[in-house]
């Protein structure tokens, strides 16, 4: 799952911009607050979940790591 | 290179003993004053009081001045928000220098170049920006001395990191002369012909402007204010200046939390925040994503928002969820600072009609002309050209720009009035409220970023396979707007769009480089042979529309 969140992140987010799983996401001028959206809508309908807007936080979108590590927890 | 100012032995310093305040940085020493123990800066949970701030201001002062920057220098600052933001701010002025904030998102070439361009030999940094200020320094550039990093090691480069200010003094700032005229600050925005524009505020303009602003809205030392834009943007002097002149205490919002609202609302509620500033769009993200019904924030008094026209829909949408604060539309190029306000009525009936930009505020004078410049009729549309003590001195060696930005109007004794060409429509309502119409040029604001189309054309004509390029803006989700671009290719090449969108990514910053790039045969013209952009955008809506269809 990281692997294809990272897949994503960098071929859209970040026009084919390298970033490792724990680089932060969110300091770079890249991603900005319509990005982090089309990241969230992506993730629902990839793994077919909701993301309420309550988690949509520093904490669970700060890096790569963080983001799917949320995703699993709403998976289980 | 226009040589640096002297100050060496043959010009005569001001009594440096003096209590009067006429130049930016004497705010946080009079402010330490009255509060030393008072928050200046908050970042997240870190605070700077204003002892503690005047003590390490003073103390880069000493470093810098001791690395042989003087009066008229420049030196960047080039790293993320954080609590050695303001350390860095107050340092270099207090060095007699201006400071140079670089967005810390801005591609390796743009950065070179800017940094060249004004000639900046002295870097402020953060180790976080390691790699990046590692590989500027490879691609060679001006820089004698980076302030902040891990130490490195690099020839021709002298390094500190921020634990050099330890062993210098801070009981007191270094002599620099500096006066009101002397240089405070060079903001950098986009340029038409590809080369980025320094905007120059001085001492005397970046002061005007901070009393300007505390007094319209206002500000004690019992505010806590939102730095919620970026250092490289001139909406942060509001955040820097006018709150250490009060008193006050300003909190840095760090830039993850400007993206995700959810928890800037959580901060803005922690935080007790008194006074919110910021562009229209970070508004309207708090209230569509940010769960405001749910946090308290019945501290703020005063929502000030500008860069670009707020959709009335959505203002009326805040005013219902903060019926205490006051909103105001802050209205003014970087170039002024700020020269109208509109402090929406408490009981305005909510419309859809667009919000007004307000009246030209005192110690101002504005004039609407037409083409000639000469003056329109009362509610004809015309160009507003702005006279204020908050004007910059000019932009950074551009000489032939300088002559065409002002207007000289014949004053008393053979004299002139100088105005600022703010390249701004506008239109008097009848009683002195000015309408924002639109621009006279070409110029855009993206989410509040200030772009010249120009400039994103030149980036993309400049790519070798690149035969003609246009660049237009196309409406977005959520009342954003896009930039995107049309090219026509020297020879037929599959799958360059990419490589054309990377190009454009490592010369212009990030908010610039067009979201999609539609390869062409041919342009559409107008009669006179010009690209047609507006049927351009036409197609382009078109296509968006059918991709949504499908």
């Amino acid at each position: 799952m990281k692997a294809a969140i990272k897949d994503y992140v960098i071929s859209e987010l970040l026009s084919g911009k390298d970033i490792s799983e724990n680089d932060d996401l969110l300091l770079s001028g890249l991603v900005d607050s319509l990005g982090v959206m089309r990241l969230v809508t992506h993730l629902e309908q990839q793994y077919s979940i909701k993301i309420p807007p309550e988690d949509v936080t520093i904490e669970h979108f700060m890096n790569i790591e963080a983001i799917s590590l949320y995703l699993e927890g709403c998976m289980n | 290179m226009e040589a640096p100012p002297t100050y060496n032995a043959t010009s005569l310093p001001g009594y440096s003993g003096s209590k009067l305040s006429f130049i930016l940085h004497q705010a946080i020493d009079r402010s330490a004053e009255r509060y030393a123990d008072r928050p200046a800066f908050r970042f997240l949970d870190t605070t700077l009081s204003y002892a503690e701030l005047v003590d390490r201001a003073n103390k880069l002062a000493r470093v810098l001045v001791d690395e042989g920057i003087k009066r008229g220098d420049r030196v960047g600052i080039f790293m993320h928000k954080s609590l050695e933001s303001p350390v860095a701010v107050y340092g270099i002025m207090k060095a007699g220098a201006a400071y140079v904030p670089l967005d810390p998102a801005t591609p390796a070439s743009r950065l070179r170049k800017t940094i060249q361009h004004c000639g900046i030999r002295c870097l402020i940094s953060h180790a976080q920006k390691q790699q990046d200020v590692l590989e500027l320094l490879d691609a060679g550039t001006p820089l004698e001395c980076v302030i902040g990093l891990d130490v490195i090691d690099q020839p021709g480069i002298r390094s500190l990191g921020w634990d050099c200010l330890e062993a210098a003094p801070g009981d007191r700032a270094p002599d620099s002369g500096v006066m009101q005229q002397d240089l405070a600050y060079i903001m950098y925005t986009s340029g038409s012909t590809g080369i980025p524009k320094g905007i120059m505020h001085t001492h005397a303009s970046g002061l005007s402007y901070a009393r300007m602003a505390a007094e319209t809205y206002g500000i004690n030392h019992e505010d806590r204010l939102s730095n919620h834009s970026p250092l490289h943007f001139d909406m942060s002097t509001l955040d820097y200046f006018s709150g250490p002149l009060c008193g006050a205490c300003t909190v840095i919002i760090p830039e993850a939390y400007t993206k995700l609202p959810a928890s800037l609302s959580t901060l803005m509620e922690k935080e007790r925040m008194t006074i919110w500033y910021s562009v229209p769009f970070a508004l309207i993200q708090l209230l569509l994503r940010g769960l405001l019904e749910e946090r308290d924030l019945g501290t703020l008094r005063w929502v000030l928002f500008g860069g670009e026209p707020f959709p009335p829909k959505h203002l009326h949408a805040l005013r219902r969820l903060w019926p205490r604060a006051r909103f105001s539309n802050v209205y003014g190029p970087a170039e002024v600072n700020q020269c109208t306000y509109y402090h929406v009525p408490v009981n305005e009936p909510e419309s859809d009609m667009p919000l007004p930009v307000g009246r030209v505020w005192p110690n101002a004078e504005g004039l609407v002309v037409d083409d000639k410049d000469q003056a329109v009729a009362c509610g004809e549309s015309g160009e507003l050209l702005v006279r204020t003590p908050t004007m910059m001195r000019g932009y950074w060696q551009q000489p032939e720009l300088n002559e065409q930005v002002f207007y000289r109007r014949p004053a008393a004794g053979g004299t002139s009035d100088i105005f600022y060409r703010t390249g701004d429509l506008v239109q008097d309502r009848g009683d002195g409220v000015l309408m924002f119409l639109g621009r006279k040029d070409r110029q855009v604001k993206i989410r509040g970023y200030r772009i010249e189309l120009d400039e994103v054309e030149s980036v993309l004509a400049a790519h070798e396979q690149v035969e003609e390029a246009a660049a237009y803006v196309v409406a977005g989700s959520e009342d954003s707007e896009t930039i995107q671009a049309a090219v026509i290719l020297k020879t037929r090449q599959d799958g360059i769009t990419d490589e054309l969108r990377q190009h454009c990514a490592q010369q212009l910053p990030w908010y610039a480089v067009p979201e999609s790039i539609c390869l062409r045969e041919s342009f559409p013209r107008t009669t006179s042979g010009k690209i047609n952009r507006r049927e351009l955008r036409g197609h382009a809506i078109e296509g968006q529309r059918a991709e949504a269809m499908s």
